[in-house]
């Protein structure tokens, strides 16, 4: 399984925010033999383990790597007589991309295809015409005739996701729904590979958290990196970007192929400067492409890693995406590559240091 | 006897060819090649309107058309940006709400797939919708690739996924009316002709979405028939509408009473559902029927037409919504439309030479 294919197998697994199993079974499929541990914990969190050098050694060092599982999604909040279902958003989706998308919910017994249904444009009163339909005007359709054939298939407090295809286009691009975070997921995984082949330098525990809930509010990542308590943190993302015609430069976040994104700052965290110094240090040296965020926005699970017990050095590498969050995100493959290989090499630079 | 996941497949197959308006020629060798078996001719004329003909082979037969419109709404290049972006115009009364993060298909000299930008939430200052003009699709490429492979004026579709929900309800994109096209299709094709009371033309009309319902009227003169049913889809009852302006899902086929259309036809096409069980809802489209009835029954000397409705929901969207029990009854009238004597002979024309 190549990268793309990986990230096209993570993307389809369904996983909102709180109903993140089937992503953390997958990854622990394509893992479980190549780590020294891999545990869930009480969240819900993934947690591998790979250990390099003595492990007897006194002093060892600890890595921590995080990529988040959920994706956002819907749940079902109402279920009319008239058989379709009300919903209300699961992470921050904006209202614009909801109307005509087709999603899965799942339902008691199985997974249901569904769409997010409104009265055609045909009946909408011409002042409306020109305005984004608002969510308590929309109502998922899965086709029953009425509630108590709705009833037989869902619950409230039942989940969704976007259902939409994942595809290759352009020049070297990925199209898909998730691909926040599962390009940080995927990305993990073929760095355990990696690792597992020519292992890292060091006395070091490298501990790989594929985190539950981050679109909520960075949640799960707050147990996994209390529990890990490491000397260093680096998170894997996708990071929302605007490089798009009409966006004037100041505001485009950062560009599509222009390789990793390394975060100064956002909403949630000032990063350690050290460690951003040192990403683009290795970045040059291995002949990564590498580029500063340029726009204070969004945030990440570094905002709840940076602040845990003492404190932990944090860094973000992310992969600049385009309309994040909503059923059609876009990437390039090889800024992907980019963050994957940036991200080795700060590892095994930072596993065979003395102190990090 | 009809088989239902045969017209399913025949729907989702034509659907999924593009014909954007004024792009209907594109789906022509689809068209001959898929169906040259079942009819003795098909040909397309100067506007883009495909006509499937099937002779019953009877001397002097009268003629029928069973029209749906071939065209389905969509989108046109109108500018690319140096940073590979497409700007674009919707082509027939696209929902715009819905085009924001859509996946579509430029058919330029080669297919590119392609998706409408949106802005995130992390970005965005507030949820106002662009105006069309606004719009851009992302190709993932460079303004150089792009303009090597796309011109102004390229059609662009959305792309083609069909699925299924609960009660053999159908989605996709298209359907409004090439499912309609595509039941007409089933229903001739099936029909052996000795069975058959006229001869019967399936009109697949072009240019029904931007040209006013005027693409039909050349192939109707052409045929000059003797009767006729048009066959589009009709607005499903979906929460927050009116009833007399929408038609139930699963009820069967909606038959409008107009004074765009011919009222004997009409009150004969109800009389045959009720004698072969077929369901159906009266509709009241007063003065004009919103579909090509009211278009065809002007051609000419004027044509005898009735307007026949399949109900769908969420229509100019990508992903429109049919009930496989209308599709049935749907497929069921042409049947029965075609095969009537009855019907025949009271529409056949006579003498009427009044100068």
């Amino acid at each position: 399984m190549n990268s793309v294919q990986l990230i096209e197998r993570l993307c389809a697994a369904f996983g909102p925010s709180g109903r993140e199993e089937a992503v953390a079974q997958l990854i622990k499929e394509q893992i479980k033999d190549i780590c020294h541990s891999v545990h869930t914990d009480r969240m819900g969190n993934l947690i591998a383990v790979m250990k390099f050098g003595d492990v007897n050694a006194k002093s060892r060092k600890r890595i921590m790597i995080s990529a988040h599982m959920d994706e956002v999604g819907f749940m079902i909040n109402e279920i009319k007589s008239n058989g379709y279902l009300g919903f209300d958003t699961v992470g921050g989706i904006s209202e614009s991309v909801l109307a005509g998308r087709r999603v899965t919910v799942l339902g008691k017994d199985a997974t249901l295809s569904g769409l997010i249904a409104s009265k055609a444009i045909h009946h909408k009163e011409k002042k409306d015409r020109s305005k984004t339909t608002p969510i308590d005007k929309l109502y998922i359709d899965i086709g029953a005739l009425d509630g108590d054939e709705a009833k037989e298939h869902v619950s409230i407090g039942d989940f969704a996701t976007f259902d939409s295809p994942f595809y290759t286009f352009g020049d070297g691009m990925v199209k898909g729904k998730a691909l926040d975070d599962r390009m940080g997921c995927a990305a993990m995984i073929e760095i355990i590979r990696r690792l597992k082949e020519n292992p890292a330098e060091g006395n070091t525990d490298v501990c790989f958290c594929f985190t539950v809930r981050e679109e909520i509010g960075l949640s799960g990542a707050k147990a996994a990196a209390y529990r890990i308590r490491p000397n260093m943190a680096i998170v894997l993302e996708t990071t929302a970007i605007a490089d798009i015609a009409d966006v004037p430069a100041s505001r485009r976040v950062a560009d599509v192929g222009g390789g990793a994104v390394i975060s100064v700052m956002d909403r949630s965290t000032i990063y350690d400067k050290a460690l951003v110094s040192m990403a683009l240090d290795i970045a040059k040296e291995r002949s990564v492409k590498a580029q500063v965020k340029r726009y204070v926005s969004g945030g990440n699970d570094a905002g709840t890693i940076h602040k845990t017990a003492e404190g932990v050095k944090t860094l973000a590498i992310s992969v600049p995406t385009r309309y994040l969050h909503s059923p059609a995100c876009v990437a390039s493959i090889n800024d992907y590559y980019a963050v994957r290989d940036l991200c080795e090499g700060i590892i095994r630079a930072s596993a065979s240091k003395e102190e990090i | 006897m009809l088989d239902k996941d045969k017209i399913k497949q025949a729907i989702f197959s034509l659907c999924s060819v593009m014909s954007v308006s004024g792009f209907e020629k594109r789906a022509t060798p689809y068209i001959e090649s898929t169906f040259k078996d079942n009819f003795d001719s098909i040909s397309c004329d100067a506007v883009g309107n495909h006509l499937l003909v099937k002779k019953c082979g009877k001397e002097n037969a009268p003629k029928v058309i069973i029209d749906a419109h071939m065209d389905e709404v969509g989108m046109i290049v109108t500018g690319i940006t140096d940073d590979g972006f497409l700007r674009i115009a919707p082509m027939g009364g696209l929902d715009v709400s819905i085009m924001q993060a859509a996946d579509v298909i430029i058919y330029g000299k080669e297919e590119l797939r392609g998706v409408i930008a949106s802005t995130p939430p992390h970005l965005k200052k507030d949820d106002k919708l662009p105006a069309p003009d606004e719009l851009l699709v992302d190709t993932g490429l460079n303004g150089k690739a792009v303009k090597e492979l796309v011109d102004i004026g390229t059609p662009v579709g959305f792309a083609p996924v069909y699925g299924e929900l609960l009660n053999g309800r159908l989605i996709g994109k298209s359907f409004d009316d090439k499912a309609c096209a595509a039941i007409g299709i089933c229903a001739v094709a099936s029909t052996p002709p000795e069975v058959l009371a006229a001869d019967v033309y399936v009109l697949l009309s072009a240019t029904e979405e931007t040209n006013r319902l005027g693409g039909v009227s050349a192939a109707v003169f052409a045929t000059d028939p003797d009767y006729a049913m048009v066959i589009d889809v009709n607005l499903a009852r979906v929460p927050d509408t009116k009833d007399f302006e929408t038609v139930e899902m699963d009820k069967g086929i909606s038959i409008s009473h107009s004074a765009a259309t011919h009222r004997g036809l009409t009150l004969a096409t109800e009389e045959l559902c009720r004698e072969k069980d077929i369901p159906y809802t009266p509709v009241a489209a007063p003065s004009s029927t919103g579909t090509n009835a009211a278009t065809v029954n002007l051609v000419g000397l004027g044509v005898p037409v009735v307007d026949v409705g399949l109900p769908l929901a969420c229509m100019h969207t990508y992903n429109e919504v049919i009930s496989m029990t209308d599709i049935c009854s749907l497929a069921s009238l042409v049947r029965e439309f075609i095969s009537s004597d009855k019907l025949a002979d009271k529409m056949a024309r006579r003498e009427d030479i009044i100068i």
